[in-house]
């Protein structure tokens, strides 16, 4: 069972699970996917002490007015990183997660022992335009987000209380806060990718329809230097939670390929 | 009782996509149609004048068949020049969609000196769906709504130049010209759907309070809370700080009026109002304790609401004139609205100038001790 610890960074209260040991690993989550301890940071705490926050106005963290863009996320995780001593780390983002996980990289690569990105979004794709997420229904959402709709369950919420509602509603406005317009992207991402000094491991659902492989995976993969790229067949926007096991051990081999960690 | 005609200008037609608003495809709007429509709707608001109305209302709203006006200020200014007597209540500007709301100040203050200030400014955020239709961060709406007011209201009552820098907007040069002719400027209204923020900002002002297709019981409640407001801010509230908009369909008997209400006010809430439910509540465009009060007596979509029940809890008012005038009364003397914002839809062009003569004729002579009153006296400013 993972601990719950409650912090404060630099003033913002942060809720955060952590278990496993070994080194150092940040997972950043997506929308929608914070406070949440799933089969993915299970087996990755087989391997690493793992550490999941939950964003600022997901799950038990309480909304940052001050965050107006997400390299104030980023540089909000590097708070964390500093106030958990953390020197360096391996660092795993997810869709909204993978966006402020490569910001973090483009700013402190020397923090990071290695970057692991699973269908981030986060940049302008040549060809492409991220469907409105914000205008979507529950049904819309999954059929969007998941190729294996069951996968969806584990995000399902407890009921429809209204605190329920009102933290959906919370953490919808914490993400439309950054990602409203430009929608899902920050114009000036894409170009700064090529600093990148990590190695980096790009994941991709085969079957990703917010975020498809080809262009924007394969864009991603391009635009960082020396990235590899692993696509997972079965899986939709977050392969995550459609294979985490197959995704759990993609990480563990790249992070012990490239950690630089012992 | 003073009365205001207001016009929507919808496109009315049937559908059977899932929402009147954002998606509903522009093919479906046919330009020559459209040019008889805006004559049409222009000649029952300049009639308006001439039948004794007191103001003419328009507004605001994007990318749907409810209402074809998203820019009033244009309706606004083909008024002035057509009428010379009524107020002209632009309800109102969405001052959040805009990217350069000092555009509306030069515009309000264009449209007060031609008009010989007869011009009432109307500010509101802009409804839920239009933060898709513009892509205005609806998590910065309210932010942008009181900093686009605080700029507005100093344009017009400041001598230029002077230099504004908030968080939404900034100007190195903040001095239009013209200047208002009203002073110390336009009186401003906040047509709203009632959230106490909204509640407490326009009564601070005095800026009357204007409730929009809102149910008797919750519109009671409302102007409860504005008139407690208005005491904590040391003041009385003027019967002219409440107004309100309710849909008037008026015939020679009840029935006649019914099936007419029936046809034509119900296709307003049930189709003009139809939305895809993700458009009604973007994120962040209401803070969380709004959002709680909402789920703690979760409302009725309106495209959902039956005849009868829009009937019993008084979303609209119809009858012979003796049944309309009774109605009436409710909100002249036991809600005590001073303005009645109300449109009137008939089944043609031609009946529905028959319906606002009958009302003109035989409901608002009734409702006329204020005669004399110049309802913007010291009213929105």
């Amino acid at each position: 069972m993972p601990a719950l610890r409650e912090l404060s960074i630099r003033g913002t209260p942060v809720h955060m699970l952590q278990d496993g040991a070994g080194s150092p690993l940040l997972f950043l989550h997506g929308a929608g996917g914070g406070g949440r301890w799933l089969d993915f940071q299970t087996q990755l705490a087989k391997a690493f002490s793992v550490y999941c926050p939950s964003h600022p106005g997901h799950g038990g963290s309480p909304a940052a007015e001050w965050i107006e863009h997400v390299s104030d996320l980023a540089f909000h995780y590097l708070d964390l990183l500093d106030a958990l001593e953390l020197e360096r780390a391996h660092l795993v983002g997810a869709s909204f997660g993978g966006w402020i996980a490569a910001e973090i990289a483009t700013m402190a690569s020397h923090r990071l022992a290695s970057l692991v990105l699973i269908d981030p979004v986060g940049i302008r794709v040549d060809g492409w335009i991220y469907p409105f997420l914000f205008a979507m229904d529950i049904p819309e959402i999954v059929t969007t987000v998941f190729h294996n709709p069951l996968a969806a369950l584990a995000l399902a919420p407890p009921d429809q209380s209204a605190e329920t509602l009102a933290l959906q509603y919370r953490q919808g406005t914490a993400i439309a806060r950054v990602a409203w317009n430009p929608h899902l992207y920050d114009p000036l991402l894409r170009r700064r990718l090529g600093r990148i000094a990590t190695p980096t491991l790009v994941c991709w659902g085969a079957h990703d329809r917010l975020a498809p492989l080809a262009p924007c995976g394969e864009t991603w993969a391009r635009e960082i230097p020396g990235a590899r790229l692993r696509v997972f067949a079965d899986s939709g926007h977050v392969p995550h939670l459609e294979e985490p096991d197959a995704v759990a051990t993609a990480v563990r081999e790249f992070c012990r390929l490239h950690g630089g960690l012992r | 009782m003073k009365f205001y005609y207001f016009h929507l200008m919808p496109y009315i037609i049937d559908h059977d996509e899932p929402s009147s608003w954002v998606t509903l495809s522009n093919r479906h709007y046919d330009p020559a149609l459209g040019h008889t429509l805006y004559n049409q709707y222009l000649d029952q608001l300049e009639a308006a004048e001439r039948l004794g109305w007191d103001g003419l209302c328009v507004n605001e709203h994007h990318q749907n068949c409810y209402g074809t006006m998203p820019s009033p200020n244009v309706m606004a200014a083909m008024l002035v020049r057509r009428t010379s007597r009524a107020k002209i209540a632009i309800l109102g500007n969405g001052l959040p969609l805009r990217e350069n709301p000092l555009r509306i100040a030069e515009e309000i203050a264009m449209l007060d000196v031609a008009s010989g200030g007869r011009v009432i400014s109307g500010f509101v955020r802009g409804i839920s769906a239009e933060y898709f239709s513009t892509a205005v961060n609806p998590t910065h709406s309210r932010e942008r709504f009181y900093e686009a007011a605080e700029l507005i209201l100093r344009a017009w009552t400041e001598e230029g130049p002077f230099p504004f820098d908030g968080r939404y907007y900034r100007y190195p040069y903040v001095n239009p010209w013209p200047r208002p002719l009203q002073k110390p400027h336009p009186p401003v209204w906040c047509p709203s759907q009632g959230s106490s923020e909204t509640v407490e900002w326009a009564a601070k002002r005095r800026f009357p309070y204007l409730m929009v297709f809102t149910p008797i019981t919750r519109i009671a409640q409302i102007y409860g809370e504005y008139r407690e407001a208005c005491e904590r801010h040391g003041y009385q509230a003027s019967r002219y700080q409440l107004t309100v908009n309710v849909p008037i369909v008026v015939a020679e008997n009840d029935a006649k009026a019914r099936a007419l209400a029936e046809k034509h006010v119900m296709w307003v809430f049930n189709v003009g109002l139809r939305m895809h439910p993700p458009f009604w509540r973007p994120p962040g465009y209401m803070t969380e304790a709004s959002l709680r009060r909402l789920l703690a007596n979760p409302p009725k979509p309106p495209s959902e609401l039956g005849f009868e029940e829009a009937d019993r809890e008084g979303y609209l008012i119809y009858g012979s004139p003796a049944t309309v005038r009774d109605k009436l009364r409710v909100f002249s003397d036991e809600l005590k609205a001073g303005i009645l914002c109300s449109g009137m839809t008939g089944p043609s062009h031609e009946q529905t100038l028959e319906m606002m003569q009958l009302f003109a004729e035989e409901v608002m002579p009734h409702f006329r001790e204020d005669a004399r009153v110049d309802e913007t006296v010291g009213v929105g400013r």
